[in-house]
């Protein structure tokens, strides 16, 4: 008898695409037709591409091949558990920027990613880190003279 | 036009060797970061194009664009990350060459054949100028609804593995691309409330986030992107992988000459871009190939047909500016603006007044494609180490670094978490087989696609059967259907396993 296919992580796209598309004809309701012409008709196509997917794997549920686990996004564990970590702490990088600015943001970011990622020798989560910084700094910050929000370092050096 | 003229020009731009080098090496570099276009590089530069003479400047602004479009394709084939939309199709076979091992190979392949596509088609637009500014008067609105349309649906048929799944990140991505203020009434469409996506959904923070972001975390979970094999040749890499590479890409001369034609005429087609191009002739290429079930698998086709399109665009793109004062896409729109400024005037009297730029531009084009071959080629061996950095480095610098790139397109920081987002989306089509490019080729047509349809909708006062009212447009739509149906109908001989991913 052949195995089960863990269904339940394809199911995560079709079901994002039909709220967003219930999201968009909910939104456009009121708008003139120019406006939502173009959003029913692809949402339309959507909606009923979404339907045939679901009966597709409606068919193999029923004729039992598949369920729905969603074993192809968690495994192995090892590397869920760094994913979750990476994702986390781009995150709380992304929310860190504006008090400690570019520089010590991504300097401490990338850091605690690699600590993450395994690694643990003093010299590498501390020099790589900094050089990554130092790079990104002298370009965005000095070259390019981007938006970023200045921190202390930023403060200090320009 | 006389052979006297056409070698003075190619002596005079030979002299601007000091022009052309430093737009080179900053193309490339460009070309590489995901998040740094040409047009924005440009519009950076403005006051320096601007200062110097017109042949200058735009020697500058075209080695520049020519070499962005050439270096986009090399963290498509080392990382899978593609620098520009336009590389999207050059990581379907060149990673996969990576993972074998044959990143100098795929490396080399991508460089000949970006820069022989773009020399070929740029002497070709030289010949055929006057007759190749007509083409883009033959596309109307309901035209390129057709063409925009072909480009997407030809990926579901590349993701030959799964045509359904394809097509919902095809129009899940199409979908997307309508978030914004709709064109007649300026009212907000699915913007979850946030002011930062009145515009519509950043094309950097999707690409940044469906690729460099999703493939970084799945990456996580091998040590090296390379296989075991892989990485032994790798390793191993010599000089003689580089002459392998070029001695396929002579062997292949005839795909490259016939898919940067395919680039040069999509290029002519003002909007169609470099990512419809190479995606059309990624996909033209597996349909007339003797062996189809191949291309996904890392096959130097797969590498030469996006390269070589993508840069025949290069040239395609400058026609309808020059010869129609109609810029083909935002870095001629740049281009153009430094043209009126030096005093310029677009359309079919620059070949009478001022032949020497009209011209001129394309040799200047050429000029750099010389350059270019001899600049990068050398490097390749030297590029296709990246590939034995451990994950554990690579896969924290790829995510930090280019979720900091989302913010250089339009410095919000939301594009920056936008990224983020669709990294994680991007994430799970990966693991589930719903083709990212597809999704990411859908959000990038969104705003233009609804442009043509609803100009074509409102001349017609609603009528949807203006679609089908164009002789033109209907041997479009044959062309789509025949593309669509004909792999089934190849199926007997032969079975596409194209890689989904």
């Amino acid at each position: 008898m052949k195995p089960r296919q863990p269904l339940g992580a394809d199911l995560v796209i079709p079901l994002l695409g039909l709220g967003f598309a219930a999201y968009f004809f909910v939104d456009i309701a009121d708008l003139g037709w120019e406006a939502k012409a173009n959003g029913v008709l692809i949402g339309a196509i959507l909606v009923f591409l979404i339907a045939v997917q679901l009966a597709r794997m409606g068919r193999q549920f029923a004729r039992g091949e598949g369920d729905l686990r969603a074993d192809p996004l968690w495994q192995p564990p090892d590397a869920t558990r760094k994913r979750l970590g990476m994702v986390v702490l781009s995150a709380g990088f992304i929310a860190a920027l504006p008090w400690l600015g570019l520089t010590l943001a991504l300097w401490l970011a990338m850091l605690l990613a690699l600590f993450i990622m395994g690694v643990r020798n003093r010299a590498t989560l501390v020099w790589l880190p900094l050089a990554l910084a130092t790079a990104v700094f002298l370009l965005f910050i000095v070259v390019l003279e981007s938006d970023f929000p200045h921190g202390p370092i930023e403060k200090l050096l320009t | 036009m006389t052979w006297q003229f056409v070698l003075d020009q190619f002596a005079a731009n030979f002299g601007l060797w000091w022009v052309i080098w430093p737009a080179i090496l900053l193309g490339i570099i460009i070309g590489i970061l995901p998040g740094f276009s040409p047009q924005n590089t440009l519009i950076m530069l403005l006051p320096l194009t601007l200062a110097v003479p017109v042949e200058q400047a735009f020697a500058f602004m075209v080695s520049l664009y020519c070499a962005n479009h050439l270096s986009g394709g090399i963290p498509a084939i080392l990382v899978r990350i593609p620098g520009s939309g336009g590389a999207a199709a050059t990581t379907l076979d060149g990673y996969p060459m990576t993972q074998k091992g044959q990143a100098q190979q795929a490396l080399v392949l991508s460089f000949v054949a970006s820069v022989a596509g773009g020399l070929i088609t740029t002497l070709a637009t030289l010949a055929l100028l006057p007759w190749l500014s007509q083409i883009g008067l033959y596309l109307r609105s309901v035209e390129m609804v057709v063409v925009m349309l072909f480009g997407l649906t030809l990926i579901a048929v590349i993701a030959a593995k799964d045509t359904l799944k394809a097509l919902i990140a095809g129009f899940f991505g199409l979908l997307i691309g309508v978030i914004g203020t709709d064109h007649i009434y300026n009212a907000p469409r699915a913007t979850f409330g946030f002011l930062e996506l009145y515009d519509g959904v950043p094309l950097v923070a999707a690409l940044i986030g469906l690729f460099a972001v999703s493939e970084a975390l799945v990456m996580i979970e091998e040590k090296l992107i390379v296989s075991r094999e892989g990485r032994e040749r790798a390793s191993q890499s010599q000089w003689a992988d580089t002459v392998d590479g070029l001695r396929i890409s002579l062997r292949k001369w005839w795909h490259i000459v016939w898919t940067s034609f395919v680039g040069l005429f999509i290029g002519i087609v003002p909007g169609a871009g470099a990512s419809i191009a190479a995606f059309v002739a990624y996909q033209q290429s597996r349909l007339w190939s003797k062996t189809p079930e191949l291309y996904g698998t890392g096959i130097p086709e797969g590498v030469i047909a996006p390269e070589a399109a993508n840069n025949g665009v290069t040239s395609g793109s400058l026609v309808p500016m020059l010869a129609l004062g109609v810029p083909g896409g935002t870095t001629s729109a740049v281009m153009m603006i430094v043209l009126q400024y030096h005093g310029m005037v677009m359309g079919p009297r620059l070949f009478q007044t001022n032949p020497e730029l009209a011209y001129g531009v394309f040799i200047a084009m050429a000029v750099a494609y010389i350059f270019m071959i001899f600049t990068i080629l050398p490097l390749a061996r030297y590029m296709a180490r990246i590939v034995l950095i451990e994950t554990t480095y690579l896969a924290p610098i790829i995510i930090l670094v280019t979720i900091v790139a989302a913010f250089s397109e339009r410095q919000y920081l939301f594009d920056m978490g936008l990224a983020l987002v669709f990294g994680v989306i991007g994430y799970i089509a990966h693991k589930t087989n719903y083709h990212v490019t597809a999704m990411l080729i859908g959000i990038i047509l969104g705003p233009l696609f609804e442009q043509y349809l609803v100009r074509a909708l409102r001349i017609s006062e609603g009528d949807v059967s203006v679609l089908f009212s164009s002789t033109l447009g209907n041997m479009l739509w044959a062309l789509l259907a025949l593309s669509l149906a004909l792999p089934y109908l190849r199926k007997p001989r032969s079975q596409p396993v194209a890689n989904g991913r």
